[in-house]
């Protein structure tokens, strides 16, 4: 077989992180290698350069053919690489033939030749043995149709490589068992994939190689014959954990917060209890349903089966509105776009958590500057005062306004998602602190986290989701990498 | 970081006045178009005459041409703010202005008993306008568009296509609160009619309610991030239904106004106040995507737009350049307030990375 894209010594250094070091990877026509690694392990970034949307550090070398580039997102396109990512970017309102085309149509004269694209499109769906036609609109299709169409995409622009990121993250089984059976006909054209996949069954299903990285390091490439599960895990973990924050602990006390049987927005049957003073983890990788999960218990998705008890009473958990009197609070996954309101002040950040529970009609500016100030000195906010726009702000900064927004509510159950996401090492440090200052005054936090030090050091107790269901709670004596890992990716079947 | 002190310590002197102040940007240019007019006429007169333009009774004329359109404005403004737009108002002002001469002259059912049906029909159409964009999710612009259509053929059904004339009943509305004043340049009598000053009761109001309460806090939330609303315990729905609401009386009482002044109910009452008062609006900085924008820059856009065509005719241009005149203010004022803000931006993220 021919080799199609060789990387050698790649390296990628973000300011103040190193996202990727000495990475070795290559690629043969026709064959499947799939990418493993934890969240964070420097996947995205690898497949960010080889689509070109990264320019890797100065020493490493990528050949294509055997004849050395750079990788620009123009070149990466001329050379026939195609990266389909998780996040479907596609013309809803229009037609499969159309999403194919656009940008690329074919013409005949000044008019666009519908027929001939439309002949192609039809020619390589059957090749891929789909049932889509041509004509569907690309809204109507399930996820599983969309990559269909991605990569049908690729045939008939006769690309030479094909990333898929994540493919099955919002898959039925069968539409998993369909992917993998289109991917092993599109391996036969002589098309080089690249895979990764969270679910290791898929992995053992149609790889030829696998390399995993961790860290941003490669850890070890294994033919299919070498593979074993095991193997894998272990290679997948392995950090040193007298390097994790040290974190000190707090008396747990009475239940605050109890999920019994949720259902809904993807969770399945969740159950559990958290204390006053205690940390409740939630691992997984990234789609297993834990931001859903979490957008449930604070009532801004709906609750389908189940109840929530909030010390021992039974909330009613329809609104977020409820949930904030209730005295709960959700500092978000995406803070620009759900915790910030990014063009106004922090002052009026600060102040629109706690509406709900203001009596008072009247609110004069200068109170709301008063209440932001206090925070922006406890928080250590830095800022020039609470009357400048928090789209002004660094990341930590931002993250600390939304903080300040649910620390003025007056709240005592606290659910961060994904709290230091894109924040630098100092800020993490100083969250943290605040997060356990939180638990000191007898508050309880449930803490998810794609971080898998910050969730093996900040949380007295972990669960593990895996397809919206719990498929481990862990104890503080049995938290461990290999332990999350394993329960996060293991075997669909039990 | 080392340097934070320092940052602490920068003066807010630096502060651009763009920024202290976020009507800087409109009310210069107002200002600037006022000179310009001003120094017009002191050439053309060779500065023999005090200039007409400001003369109070000229000023108090603008009033007069501006008030209903300011009252409906204000309440274009907490619409624009929360991230909506009414198209409807115009149409609707003449709708309410045929119930109400039809009530006071076809159906006679009394002054007081007329207005009221007129002020709640205009709140109850608002409302239901309000209940499907908030509750339907569909963009308002569109829902309006379909009310402002349907309002002139309710008020052309009612009325017969024809117009609906009265005998003065509403008089009191366009009375001169400062009978016998005089202008001291013109020695021309000086009038304040009632709805002149409902018009700035009406912008007081409503800046305290914006800047000063809960309401307004949660009317700017919604229109800056409806999602982080939502999530932060605000009822988003019922602050997009309310605005409606607010906007449909406005538009109730104003339409009474102009019916007072102009004394026919007709269906050209309110054509192009949906124009003018979005305009209006927008001059004022008011952003059309929602969350930015004050009653203060309001009242400068009602003034500077109002004053455009009263100007025109002080320098005896034709009315047609009128048109060209305020198109171009929009433009310019909407696109110098953007640069301005750009500019700000720009110059507060370099002062915060050299700090």
């Amino acid at each position: 077989m021919n080799e199609i894209l060789r990387l050698t010594d790649i390296s990628k250094t973000f300011p103040g992180v190193r996202a990727l070091q000495g990475i070795s990877f290559d690629l043969e026509e026709g064959e499947v290698h799939c990418l493993c690694g934890e969240n964070g392990a420097g996947k995205s970034t690898l497949i960010k350069i080889l689509s070109g949307a990264y320019q890797p550090d100065e020493g490493g070398q990528i050949l294509f053919d055997g004849r050395p580039v750079q990788l620009t997102p123009h070149m990466a396109q001329q050379m026939g690489i195609q990266t389909i990512y998780q996040e479907h970017i596609v013309f809803e309102t229009l037609s499969i033939v159309e999403n194919i085309f656009t940008g690329a149509e074919i013409q005949k004269g000044i008019f666009l030749d519908k027929t001939e694209m439309r002949r192609r499109t039809v020619e390589v769906l059957d090749y891929l043995k789909s049932t889509l036609t041509p004509d569907m609109k690309m809204g109507e299709l399930s996820s599983g149709g969309q990559k269909t169409v991605e990569i049908a995409k690729g045939l008939i622009f006769r690309r030479r490589v094909i990333i898929l990121d994540e493919p099955t993250s919002a898959f039925s089984a069968a539409e998993i068992d369909h992917l993998l059976q289109i991917i092993e006909t599109v391996k036969k054209s002589g098309i080089g994939i690249i895979y990764i996949s969270h679910h290791l069954e898929e992995v053992f299903k149609i790889a030829d190689r696998v390399t995993v990285l961790r860290d941003g390091r490669k850890v070890s490439e294994y033919a299919r014959s070498e593979l074993t599960k095991d193997r894998l895990i272990k290679d997948m973990v392995g950090r040193d954990p007298s390097t994790f924050y040290k974190r000190e602990r707090v008396p747990i006390g009475d239940v605050l917060f109890e999920a019994r049987g949720v259902w809904g927005n993807g969770a399945r049957n969740v159950s559990f209890t958290l204390r006053r003073g205690e940390i409740l983890g939630i691992a997984g990788m990234v789609g297993s349903g834990r931001s859903e999960l979490m957008n449930v218990l604070f009532g801004s998705a709906p609750l389908d089966r189940g109840e929530i008890r909030i010390k021992g009473r039974v909330s009613r958990h329809a609104t977020p509105r409820h949930s904030i009197r209730d005295r709960m609070c959700f500092i978000t996954e995406d803070r620009q776009n759900t915790g910030l309101f990014l063009p106004q002040t922090i002052a009026s950040n600060v102040i629109s958590a706690n509406l709900v529970n203001l009596r008072r009609f009247f609110m004069p500016p200068a109170a709301d500057v008063r209440t932001a100030d206090g925070f922006v000195q406890t928080l250590n906010i830095k800022t020039r005062d609470s009357r400048t726009r928090v789209l002004n702000l660094s990341g930590g900064n931002q993250q600390k306004v939304v903080l300040a927004k649910w620390f003025n509510t007056n709240g005592e159950i606290f659910i961060f998602d994904e709290p230091t996401r894109g924040i630098d090492v100092g800020s993490k440090q100083e969250i943290y602190q605040i997060m356990v200052d939180l638990l000191k005054q007898g508050k309880a936090i449930i803490m998810v986290s794609s971080d898998m030090p910050e969730v093996i050091s900040m949380s007295d107790r972990v669960l593990v989701m895996k397809d919206g269901e719990v498929t481990a709670e862990l104890g503080s004596d049995q938290v461990s990498e290999e332990n999350i890992l394993m329960h996060s990716i293991g075997d669909k079947a039990i | 970081m080392s340097s934070e002190p320092l940052a602490a310590a920068r003066p807010s002197a630096r502060l651009s006045p763009f920024k202290r102040w976020e009507n800087f940007t409109v009310f210069s240019i107002f200002v600037g178009f006022i000179v310009i007019i001003v120094g017009l006429q002191l050439i053309l007169t060779g500065g023999s005459k005090f200039p007409t333009f400001i003369s109070p009774v000229n000023l108090l004329n603008i009033l007069q041409q501006v008030g209903v359109p300011g009252i409906i404005s204000v309440g274009m403004t907490v619409v624009m703010i929360s991230g909506g737009i009414d198209l409807s108002v115009g149409m609707l002002a003449s709708l309410v202005s045929i119930i109400v001469a039809s009530g006071i002259s076809v159906w006679h059912i009394g002054t007081v008993a007329a207005i009221t049906v007129g002020v709640l029909s205009a709140v109850v159409l608002e409302t239901l306008l309000g209940l499907i964009i908030s509750r339907a999710k569909v963009e308002p612009f569109i829902i309006t568009l379909g009310g402002m259509i349907t309002f002139q053929g309710i008020a052309l059904l009612l009325s017969n296509s024809r117009e609906v004339i009265m005998q003065g009943e509403l008089d009191f509305f366009k009375s001169n609160l400062i009978e016998g004043a005089k202008d001291p340049v013109s020695h021309l009598n000086l009038i304040i009619p009632p709805y002149v000053i409902l018009f700035f009761l009406v912008a007081v109001v409503a800046g305290i309610a914006l800047n000063r309460t809960k309401y307004g806090r949660r009317i700017y939330a919604v229109g800056t991030n409806p999602e982080a609303a939502y999530l932060a315990g605000i009822n988003v729905k019922n602050m997009r239904l309310s605005v409606y609401v607010i906007i449909g009386f406005l538009v109730g009482i104003g339409a009474v106004m102009l019916l007072a002044r102009i004394n026919t109910g007709i269906i050209t009452l309110g054509q192009g106040l949906e124009i003018d008062t979005i305009a209006m609006v927008v001059i004022g900085g008011t952003a059309l995507r929602g969350g930015k924008g004050n009653i203060l820059g309001t009242i400068i856009g009602v003034f500077f737009l109002g004053s455009i065509g009263n100007a025109m005719n002080m320098l005896r241009l034709p009315s047609e350049v009128q048109f060209v005149a305020k198109g171009l203010v929009v433009i310019i004022a909407v696109s110098a307030g953007y640069v301005s803000t750009r500019v700000s931006e720009i110059l507060s993220r370099r002062s915060e990375r050299a700090a």
